[in-house]
């Protein structure tokens, strides 16, 4: 007897009993499902919600490889020095770098999974309802947005909460108001700030001690914007240069550093039609706005050199797109379709905030070296309230065509030229 | 200009009254039903707010502080009526409330059936009296600050209320277990809200002071005062061997 068999069985013997939605979930995930509805009128379309997940994980999967790679390559660099001469095949991509990457960052993604899915299918059981299909995204960026070092069970305390309060409470899957990704990274980043930032926790080892070689000083790793922070900013340049910024040889969260993949998979979410183009180019161009309005400040020498600021501010205005998550949270995050902001017009003005508030929250809040998860965070509490005056002024355009489209006759210069002629 | 402009975004969003201190929760929850009727309660709020605060500053400049009563003679100047500043505050408050009720029930019936017994309430709202006791706590120095302060205050309180209201407007419809409806919600996604605020906790703080001269301290003072008069007695003593030379 097949294991579809198999499955099919449970899910009969179950059926109506308190445990089916987990068999069915289970189901419904190994293999089609084969009911087809009976009645009403329905609209046909490929992309249900199953394949819309899939099509975002798709676009992950080359941050996630890259990730794994730069963990291990950021590890040994760290402990051996930095290669001279850089050659793709022989320092980033090999066996060492896979191995120790893999033995990372593969037990935070089955950590989330895990304990994700173990909540999702409790409140399935309980509330009585089909297994949603939410966390799998979910589950996939989380691992990406931590630090490689982040302690299994932080993570997994993170997650509970996260996906409880943020998204379950309020009715499940396309239901929450704030990124249940972005909650469990803020959830993690206030209640564990010392395994969150700093320089001891972007290289695998720094945390725990690990040496560097031929000498007790223990590895470390800064970020680029924990450089330019510390108004280090030459420092930052003798380190790292631009294109390893853009590729991504660079610390930071797992699968954030990847401009150019993250770039790809942009590009891929919007051929698919997954993600929305208006949030991305808007809040890119928020960004360059912010970065632009900073740089100027400092050309017209409006701020003095010793300012805690200059550093930031009078980073290329550019840059900021090719450094941090900046980069990750406009294309994955922020366009979230449940938390993002709905109408058209609304996409562009929500984008464009969330890029001017994050460079306004890099540069201006020295608590946070990184505020790109923070203004997704504020302007999905926003977001609700940008698409209700959006949709009221639909509204009221629409009244007013409508009344014009009444009134004209009997009132105002047209009227009177038509009673002229009728007389 | 700029402290103009820095005091607006502090008291909006880095000392936001709900997210940031708590304050006016009660009218906060319980109207935010409806986005409509949360503009309205929010506008009457900066409404108050704006009023209340600088007059309560002039009577805090000239009525209640240490020292206040020094314009009507000298012999008034050692009297302090600190004490009184609830009561004074209270009763400009309540008189600015019932100003803006009679406003809106005149102009506005359907508003004023709406926010029901939280109009009056305005003046027992601990957004308002707070305002006016961080006006006096945090010194605001002139009657221009302390307008800017509670018209910005008031906008953030009223932010605050609108996001929620059509956060409360967009959820009506979703599926939330039955021990959380209502009330119980409504304090979780506060609590959400508060995170998305921290974005702008301990903002443009810390930034570094312009780097000093050191200042000599008494003992390089003193030091140098020594030598100086080494010095002195150095050259006399030059001077008297001089002198000895020159006699002999």
């Amino acid at each position: 007897m097949g294991l579809k068999e198999k499955m099919h069985e449970l899910k009969l013997k179950y059926q109506g009993k308190k445990m089916a939605p987990a068999f069915n979930a289970f189901h419904t995930f190994l293999y089609a499902p084969n009911e087809t509805t009976h009645s009403g009128g329905h609209i046909r379309a490929v992309d249900d919600l199953k394949r819309t997940m899939n099509t975002v994980i798709l676009a992950l999967v080359p941050c996630l490889i890259f990730g794994i790679f730069n963990a291990g390559y950021q590890h040994y660099s760290a402990i051996n020095g930095f290669p001279a001469e850089f050659s793709l095949f022989e320092h980033f991509i090999n066996w060492d770098n896979f191995i120790l990457g893999v033995t990372t960052i593969l037990p935070l993604v089955i950590v989330s999974y895990g304990v994700g899915l173990i909540v999702e299918f409790i409140f399935a059981v309980i509330k009585g309802h089909e297994v949603e299909e939410g966390y799998l995204v979910t589950g996939m960026l989380v691992p990406l947005i931590v630090p490689v070092d982040t302690p299994l069970w932080m993570l997994a305390v993170a997650v509970i909460f996260g996906v409880v309060i943020g998204k379950e409470v309020f009715g499940g899957t396309g239901m929450n108001i704030l990124n249940p990704a972005l909650t469990i990274r803020a959830f993690l980043f206030f209640a564990y700030p010392t395994w969150m930032s700093g320089d001891k926790v972007w290289v695998h080892g720094a945390k725990a001690g690990v040496t560097q070689a031929g000498s007790t000083d223990a590895i470390s790793g800064e970020t680029v914007l924990g450089y330019l922070a510390q108004g280090n900013t030459e420092g930052m340049y003798a380190k790292y240069d631009l294109s390893e910024m853009f590729f991504g040889f660079i610390p930071g969260s797992v699968g954030e550093t990847s401009t150019f993949l993250i770039l790809l998979g942009g590009l891929f979410l919007i051929f698919t039609k997954i993600a929305s183009w208006r949030i991305m180019l808007s809040a890119v161009l928020g960004s360059l706005a912010m970065g632009l309005i900073f740089n100027g400040v400092v050309e017209f020498g409006w701020i003095p050199e010793y300012s805690k600021f200059y550093g930031l501010m009078s980073f290329d205005f550019w840059q900021h797109l090719i450094v941090g998550g900046l980069a990750f949270g406009i294309v994955y995050m922020a366009t979230d379709p449940v938390t993002g902001s709905q109408t058209n017009k609304g996409k562009w003005i929500y984008g464009f905030l969330i890029g001017f508030i994050s460079v306004m929250i890099r540069v201006f809040n020295p608590g946070y070296p990184e505020g790109v998860f923070l203004a997704i965070l504020l302007m999905n509490v926003f977001a609700p309230t940008i698409d209700h005056y959006v949709v009221q002024g639909n509204v009221k355009k629409r009244l007013k065509r409508m009344k014009n489209a009444t009134i004209l006759p009997n009132v105002g210069e047209e009227a009177e030229q038509l009673k002229a002629e009728t007389v | 200009m700029l402290e103009h402009l820095e005091l607006f975004f502090k008291s909006i969003f880095i000392d936001n009254m709900v997210f940031a201190v708590f304050l006016g929760m009660c009218s906060y929850l319980a109207v935010s039903k409806k986005v409509s009727t949360a503009v309205g309660l929010g506008a009457a709020v900066i409404f108050v707010l704006g009023v209340t605060v600088p007059l309560n500053w002039l009577l805090d400049q000239y009525l209640l502080r240490d020292g206040a009563l020094a314009w009507l003679g000298p012999e008034y100047a050692d009297y302090n009526l600190g004490f009184l500043s609830f009561i004074l505050f209270i009763a400009t408050i309540a008189t600015m409330v019932q100003l803006v009720e009679i406003v809106v029930e005149k102009f506005s019936p359907s508003l004023y059936n709406s926010l029901g017994i939280f109009l009056p309430l305005i003046a027992v709202n601990c957004a308002i009296l707070g305002g006016s006791l961080f006006m006096q706590t945090r010194d605001i120095p002139n009657i221009g600050l302390a307008f800017n302060y509670g018209i910005s205050s008031g906008i953030g309180w009223f932010l605050a209320i609108l996001a929620i209201a059509a956060i409360r407007e967009k959820i009506r419809y979703s599926n939330v277990p039955a021990p959380l409806r209502g009330l119980g919600i409504t304090f979780i996604i506060t609590g959400l809200m508060g995170i998305g605020f921290q974005s702008f906790g301990g903002m443009l703080t810390g930034d570094n002071e312009p780097p000093e001269e050191s200042a000599p301290t008494t003992a390089e003072v003193k030091q140098k005062e020594e030598k100086d008069i080494k010095k002195e007695i150095a050259e006399d003593d030059k001077a008297v061997s001089y002198n000895e030379v020159l006699n002999k």
